[in-house]
């Protein structure tokens, strides 16, 4: 899996968020609903605010190896829908792109 | 909720999933019936903070990450876990025989589905909880 990946931010606020996918996205969320299967092929990465080895979030990601990072304390908030980011896993680091 | 715990710490795995699926039962039995109470609904409340959370992300997350550790030869949890939800051939192979692996694999899918039990489109049928919830909440509930 790459230590590092680009792309524009998808902030999940509530189910029906999911369904506006439409392109590849990196997907911004507290933790994850059963919805996200619907656009699994359309998410590059996932940021949950939530930090667990067993929630749903890092469940998905590992079921369709998705990379993940947890933890990002209110990124729902710090992030907005388009911006462009980049996630270092090894760092555990998230950068706003301009 | 106690034999829950109980059995975990004994890893029963037959009466893990059972007592696991008549707690499900119970939540099932309370949001089904017209007639339950504000306490029966906050006893819902307390079985679905217990499998939505409790039981997955605390205690059955720290039994697996104690347990995992004994296996040999060595995985780590986040590997243990990878091979099985990402179906890792190579690793699953490699512990084919391995009866603590099978045992803590077939542990891990049990509070796995519970976690991922989706009914009426939420997860633990969340949403059908929530507005039953709502509905019955007395006015002056703080």
């Amino acid at each position: 899996m790459k230590q590092v990946i680009t792309g524009r931010v998808t902030v999940i606020k509530n189910e029906k968020d999911y369904y506006k996918i439409k392109k590849e996205v990196i997907l911004v969320a507290k933790n994850t609903h059963p919805d996200i299967v619907i656009a699994i092929k359309n998410i590059k990465g996932i940021i949950t605010e939530i930090d667990n080895k067993l929630c749903h979030a890092a469940i998905i990601a590992r079921e369709f190896n998705k990379p993940i990072l947890m933890g990002v304390n209110e990124a729902t908030k710090k992030f907005k829908n388009n911006d462009k980011i980049a996630i270092d896993f090894s760092k555990r680091i998230v950068k706003k792109i301009k | 909720m106690k034999d829950l715990l109980k059995y975990t710490y004994l890893l029963n795995i037959n009466q893990i999933e059972k007592k696991i699926e008549a707690l499900w039962q119970r939540y099932q039995e309370i949001l089904s019936n017209p007639k339950s109470s504000w306490e029966d609904l906050n006893e819902a409340r307390a079985i679905l903070y217990f499998l939505g959370y409790l039981y997955p992300e605390k205690i059955a997350l720290e039994s697996l990450e104690y347990r995992v550790k004994l296996i040999k030869p060595k995985i780590d949890i986040n590997e243990f876990l990878l091979a099985i939800d990402g179906k890792n051939i190579k690793v699953l192979n490699k512990y084919k025989k391995n009866k603590k692996f099978n045992k803590l694999k077939e542990f891990y899918l049990i509070v796995k589905n519970i976690k991922n039990r989706v009914k009426n489109n939420t997860y633990l049928d969340e949403g059908r909880f929530n507005k039953i919830y709502s509905k019955i909440k007395p006015k002056d509930y703080s």
